[in-house]
């Protein structure tokens, strides 16, 4: 028998480290990762380049007016919008133009009414040809029309000039606030769901293959939990950052850049939220792996946490007002609320302060509740278990 | 030596382990033998912390087991298994170091471990590719990395098949020559019967007896068997003896006063002659089935 002196590598250590060497050289996660990176990369990609893209539509004329009132377009479309350019096409009469249309020669038949124009298309025309000829249209005939009054059109429209300022941030910014505030929750969820799940996965795993009883006679339960949370919450970090790192680079080549430095402060606090909500419910779904015996009874041991996270999803989505302030303070629903309201901007510099350290509060108790349901349940081979007997286990 | 002393478990109102006490000496195999639901599985769990006592206490080389000396105790549990899908020099060298060991050791001596089991060429592959026997020798694996202090097996031969369960007899019987105590359950009587040095018997929660095989078998009551050249009935009518069995010119009888077998002989020599008289040693399934009854 040989004696060697004890190892100073604590067993969460080891324990977490096996968690992230076996998910990280898992092929079903290498292929999610890729698949996920490709869609993030693929919508980005096509926001860019459908911004960016040059656009020349077709405008059908069949007689003399058009093609002049054409042309003219043509020659504003660039002052109006640049990435729009218009050529005129030459047709018979209307029902040669029905057909061009018909048969997608042209995007557009121009046609003179009796109290003005008529734009004909297929289908619904594009917003960007219609804001183009409605403008160009509408400067010619009152240029047109002033002319023949002695006027000029700057003449007729002085001082009709209204803008719009607000004080608060502006417009543009606050639509991007609600979508990335939407879209924080729904990565919370999604995360917190796909993690949550191959966690209970691998507790239930351990259980089912029973090594579990050989680990449990080695070390202790509770850092066994531990080392497979934080292996876990590792692996999820870890996905979430390359996610959000390559979404930021795609975002900043794209028009909406401009909201990024806004938004960076409030970005910061939801991965604080993100990362302490993501421990305490991860401690929860290894109670729901360990009150099952095999793969099959997670689907029914896991309802309570996934109803919670819904309650959780929805009162993100729906809330707002009083009722999303106070939910902003509620564990563990401030882990979602309080990073929106940052987002948004309606949170105090110190609110956000009080709710992580509610939450936190919330997820030590938690955690210590998790833990004797965890280490009771974990050796009870036999069916699954409800919460109520897994509490009432002894050791 | 590992010594286990008033181990008492109940679970609700039902006492599982009944002040369970026995020593498992250095040097020598300790076989624990008893039915289903006689209370082996919860002691071993007790010995090795993975269920909490009730009352009683495990003592190894003298003081309290603590977590420290269990880690360094070979376990092998009634309910086993190991990662299906990891490679298993992986996972053999993961609970290694759960156990305290550091990566290189153990992977220098799981290697050897494999290669001794026949495994060597397989140690990138995970548990699910190998043949049901190779699991249980992986199994086994597990359980002595790294070496172990004491060896606490509970069923380690069921499963094997006869080869695996020639190999796995002559690697308790090492480690016992080693000076590291071994105990392991079994419901093969025949099996613990020629490997341990010591047995342990319990029934319904509590130790029935215990000692090592001659003790056992000279505890049990004196045996005799006898064949005549006639029918054997008169022998009923005896004093001091009990009637185990009579057919025809045959009869197996206990003792129950010293002496009397004396009497028995003079009686059947003078009654005609005696073709066979002889001691029965008693094996040790029938102890067990006497005991356990």
């Amino acid at each position: 028998m040989t004696t060697r002196k004890p190892q100073s590598q604590p067993v969460w250590q080891i324990v977490a480290r096996r968690e992230i060497t076996v998910r990280a050289t898992d092929k079903s996660t290498l292929i999610g990762t890729a698949v996920m990176l490709a869609v993030i990369v693929g919508v980005l990609g096509f926001t860019a380049w459908s911004e960016s893209r040059e656009k020349t539509y077709d405008l059908a004329y069949s007689s003399s007016a058009s093609q002049a009132m054409i042309e003219g377009i043509a020659g504003r479309a660039g002052d109006i919008d640049e990435k729009v350019s218009v050529e005129p096409v030459e047709v018979a009469d209307d029902d040669a133009a029905r057909q061009a249309l018909e048969e997608e020669q042209v995007d557009a038949y121009l046609r003179e009414t009796s109290d003005g124009w008529t734009l004909v298309s297929l289908d619904e025309a594009d917003s960007d040809l219609r804001d183009v000829v409605d403008q160009a249209i509408q400067e010619i005939v009152l240029a047109g029309n002033a002319q023949a009054a002695g006027s000029s059109a700057d003449e007729l429209t002085a001082g009709s000039q209204v803008t719009f300022d607000q004080i608060e941030g502006d417009s543009e910014l606050s639509a991007i606030r609600w979508i990335v505030g939407y879209a924080l929750a729904i990565v919370f969820y999604f995360a917190s769901i796909m993690f949550g799940m191959t966690l209970a996965n691998s507790v239930v795993e351990e259980k089912q293959s029973r090594i579990v009883e050989m680990i449990a006679a080695a070390v202790p339960l509770r850092e066994l939990l531990a080392g497979k949370i934080i292996g876990n919450a590792v692996i999820a970090v870890g996905q979430m950052l390359i996610y959000v790192a390559v979404g930021l680079i795609g975002l900043s080549l794209t028009d909406f850049s401009f909201a990024l430095p806004a938004l960076s402060g409030a970005i910061g606090w939801f991965v604080v939220f993100f990362l302490i909500g993501f421990v305490v419910l991860s401690t929860l779904w290894a109670v729901a792996g360990a009150l099952a015996s095999r793969t099959e009874d997670l689907q029914s041991s896991s309802t309570p946490i996934t109803m919670l996270l819904m309650v959780m999803f929805f009162g993100a989505l729906y809330l707002d007002g009083t009722g999303e302030v106070i939910g902003s303070y509620i564990p563990p629903l401030s882990a979602v609320l309080m990073p929106m309201r940052l987002v948004d901007g309606t949170a105090a510099w110190w609110e956000p302060i009080i709710a992580v350290v509610l939450l936190l509060a919330f997820g030590v108790a938690l955690v210590r509740l998790a833990e004797r349901l965890y280490s009771r349940a974990l050796l009870q081979t036999g069916g699954q278990l409800s919460l109520k007997a897994a509490w009432r286990l002894e050791e | 030596m590992l010594e286990v002393s008033g181990l008492t478990r109940r679970f609700g109102d039902m006492v599982a382990v009944d002040d369970v006490s026995f020593p498992v000496p250095s040097g020598g195999l300790t076989g624990f033998v008893g039915g289903n639901g006689a209370g082996k599985t919860t002691t071993m769990r007790m010995i090795m912390g993975v269920l909490a006592a009730h009352a009683g206490t495990v003592s190894w080389q003298g003081h309290q087991v603590t977590r420290e000396d269990r880690r360094r105790f070979g376990y092998m549990p009634e309910e086993r298994g190991l990662y299906p899908k990891q490679p298993i020099l992986d996972q053999l060298v993961y609970l290694a170091r759960l156990r305290g060991m550091s990566t290189a050791d153990a992977r220098q001596e799981i290697t050897a471990l494999l290669e001794r089991f026949g495994l060597g060429a397989r140690t990138k592959d995970p548990l699910e590719k190998l043949s049901l026997g190779n699991q249980q020798r992986v199994q086994i694996i597990a359980a002595l990395v790294p070496a172990p202090m004491a060896l606490i097996l509970d069923e380690p031969f069921s499963g094997l098949d006869p080869d695996a369960i020639d190999a796995m007899a002559d690697l308790l019987r090492e480690h016992a020559r080693d000076g590291v105590p071994v105990v392991f359950s079994s419901h093969q009587l025949d099996l613990v019967d020629r490997l341990c040095d010591r047995l342990v018997v319990m029934a319904r929660g509590r130790v029935v007896t215990q000692g090592t095989g001659e003790e056992l078998r000279a505890d049990a009551a004196l045996r005799y068997r006898l064949v005549l050249d006639g029918d054997a009935g008169w022998v009923r009518d005896l004093p001091g003896l009990h009637v185990r069995d009579v057919a025809g010119p045959e009869a197996e009888i206990e003792v129950v006063s010293p002496g009397a077998e004396q009497k028995l002989l003079v009686e059947a020599t003078s009654r005609g002659s005696v073709l066979d008289f002889h001691r029965v040693v008693p094996r040790l399934s029938e102890i067990y089935r006497e005991v356990t009854a």
